[in-house]
């Protein structure tokens, strides 16, 4: 088996003349929280529907968990869960009937299926929503309900197209957190969003433009790449000054000094990782009072998307 | 006229909408004076987007009082439509007509002369990048360019009353920031009222009106909410972010915690706190951390203890 889960080679997709799909090359490995970004219009939504079997591609090739997805669709859909923007749960039925009407649908066997649920119920805190129909619960349970059905057949890979979209804030973090437990159990996920501080919750980002991929990295090299990076602004006492500096520095941070006489310091580097945390507990101590300042992911998209737009200008 | 305070821009008292027996507003209460960009938010379905066609005029209401640049929206509400612009979720534009035919039709309603028009849309179309496009037809720009059009089109008459439902939902990063530009512009001259799920743009807001169960729960500026947030936020640096946050989750204190980037985010309500030293020596303390750090309370921690204040109120 290999390390990749979901392989996409020259994936294109067109309607009539238009082509929403580019010669799309894609590689997530397994285990990865993968966030697959890009505006409305973009191809986004049909790229999902072509890599989840449902849309077949114009031309490429798609393998997911070594599988070809567009010669064997069908063997494809039982190794994959996916929960669109409008979650489908079927209004009219409880979230029990539901999930008995899945449990069906995956082919699960009624102890197995009795043994998943109360596992995921309790996971998702649906306990007490069970009994109720999906149109009577907050949009927040709603979408919780939504990812504990597609995790049902515990899939190898989650598709998740805009899970978070209308819905609030706290029920956001909330989904996020099981999101993150889903990918440390081992699923990989592939998840759109529109809201881009989310991309500092994947461990791995990509972002399609005008059909094709502009960007592939982790949210650190982004954020190296495309903003100023972090700022750290933190105190240290005047003696201890002149043996924290040349610590700080051969991690790689650019010193500045604040205010004369002050013991302000503020300090610049494009990425903070392993050596450069270690630096700065080693020379303000594990809890002192810094401020870590990251870059906004909104900066490093507007960074990104305007240089995409002046690299095709300049191709044009 | 003189020594008389200005009459509120809007004020709603007990405002109340049904569909059927369902009460998708149940009574708003809600005073709004002078030019301001005032931002609407709260969960789905708490009534966001019916608040904005009541006050736009859309609607038939009841209430005890529900006046709009002072006329009233129980009665005759055509003036008020003359007086406002509007950005409805969905599409609002002539999908046949060109950039500029769009803005000249909006012109036309409003009675504006032609060298008014060609003035005023030449700023908007430069400002909004659309000025090479004023001859493509509108069904042909792509998701950015139809909202900031959407957006000119109803600052075109600049109007008195500014409501937008959500103008920016899908529009990538760059276009955003320059619907943005276009409503910072005019928040000295225009009532704004703007809904948003975007957390950067309700920081971005002069007020937030926070909407739960048809009703405000509250209507503050963002600083005021910061202060009573009944939340506090750290952050745990190292380099398995993941293992962090599951650690943080297990001590008493925490409430929530999710990596994010390079560390782990974890939001601990005000009173179950031990003290900004206690927690982020307890933080700090986890295995594989290297670092903790106190946060500000941001706008997704402000949103959140709302939320919760909200439920915990009703339940």
């Amino acid at each position: 088996m290999s390390g990749i889960m979901l392989r996409a080679e020259g994936l294109t997709r067109r309607f009539g003349e238009f082509t929403a799909v580019d010669r799309l090359d894609l590689e997530v490995e397994r285990g990865t929280l993968f966030a697959f970004l890009g505006a409305n219009g973009s191809g986004k939504s049909t790229t999902i529907r072509m890599l989840i079997g449902l849309l077949v591609p114009t031309a490429g090739r798609i393998e997911v968990d070594g599988v070809d997805v567009i010669r064997h669709p069908r063997r494809v859909r039982e190794r994959i869960g996916y929960m669109g923007q409008k979650v489908s749960l079927y209004t009219g039925l409880t979230l029990l009937e539901n999930v008995e009407f899945y449990g069906g649908l995956y082919g699960l066997e009624r102890a197995r299926l009795r043994a998943r649920w109360e596992a995921v119920r309790e996971r998702f805190a649906l306990r007490e929503s069970e009994g109720e129909r999906p149109e009577d619960l907050p949009a927040g349970i709603r979408q919780r309900a939504g990812l504990a059905l597609a995790t049902l057949h515990e899939p190898r890979v989650l598709f998740l197209d805009e899970p978070t979209a209308g819905v609030d804030v706290h029920s956001r973090g909330l989904f996020w957190e099981r999101i993150q437990e889903e990918t440390d159990a081992g699923v990989t996920v592939f998840v759109t969003t529109h809201f881009l501080e989310e991309t500092d919750y994947c461990d791995r980002v990509s972002f399609i433009e005008a059909g094709r991929l502009v960007a592939d990295a982790t949210p650190a090299e982004l954020r190296a790449r495309f903003s100023d990076g972090y700022r750290v602004r933190c105190a240290l006492a005047p003696e201890k000054l002149a043996a924290a500096l040349p610590v700080l520095r051969a991690a790689g941070f650019a010193v500045e000094a604040g205010p004369p006489e002050s013991a302000e310091l503020v300090l610049r580097r494009p990425s903070l990782e392993g050596e450069a945390l270690e630096a700065l507990r080693r020379t303000l101590g594990a809890d002192a009072g810094l401020r870590i300042e990251p870059s906004s992911m909104n900066e490093v998209f507007r960074r990104l998307i305007q240089e995409a737009g002046a690299a095709r200008r300049e191709a044009a | 006229m003189s020594g008389e305070a200005p009459a509120p821009s809007l004020s709603l008292r007990g405002l109340v909408k049904r569909y059927g027996r369902r009460r998708a507003l149940d009574g708003v209460d809600l005073e709004l004076e002078g030019a301001q960009l005032v931002g609407v938010v709260g969960p789905d379905g708490a009534g966001k987007t019916t608040l904005l066609r009541s006050v736009a005029g859309l609607l038939e209401v009841e209430a005890e009082r529900a006046y709009v640049l002072g006329i009233d929206l129980r009665g005759d509400v055509g003036p008020l439509k003359a007086r406002l612009g509007y950005v409805p979720q969905v599409w609002s534009l002539q999908r046949e007509l060109s950039v500029f035919e769009n803005l000249a039709f909006t012109a036309r309603l409003h009675r504006l002369g032609s060298e008014e028009l060609e003035r005023r849309a030449e700023g908007l179309l430069e400002r909004t990048g659309l000025a090479p496009f004023r001859t493509r037809a509108a069904g042909a720009l792509s998701g950015g360019m139809k909202q900031k059009l959407a957006v000119a089109n109803a600052l075109l008459p600049e109007p008195e009353l500014l409501v937008l439902d959500e103008p920016t939902a899908g529009v990538d990063v760059v276009a955003r920031g320059e619907i943005w530009e276009l409503l910072a512009e005019r928040r000295r001259s225009t009532l704004i009222l703007i809904s948003t799920s975007y957390l950067e743009e309700a920081a971005a807001c002069e007020r937030l009106v926070y909407l739960d169960g048809g009703r405000v729960v509250a209507n503050e500026t963002p600083e005021a909410l910061r202060a009573g947030a009944g939340l506090e936020l750290y952050r745990v640096w190292g380099d398995r972010p993941r293992t962090l946050a599951a650690a943080a989750r297990a001590l008493p204190f925490v409430a929530s915690a999710r990596a994010a980037g390079g560390s782990a985010r974890v939001e601990v309500p005000r009173d179950a706190s031990p003290g900004e030293a206690a927690a982020r020596a307890a933080l700090a303390a986890l295995p594989g951390a290297l670092l903790a750090e106190a946060l500000p309370v941001d706008m997704e921690s402000v949103l959140l203890s709302l939320a919760r204040a909200s439920g915990e109120a009703r339940a």
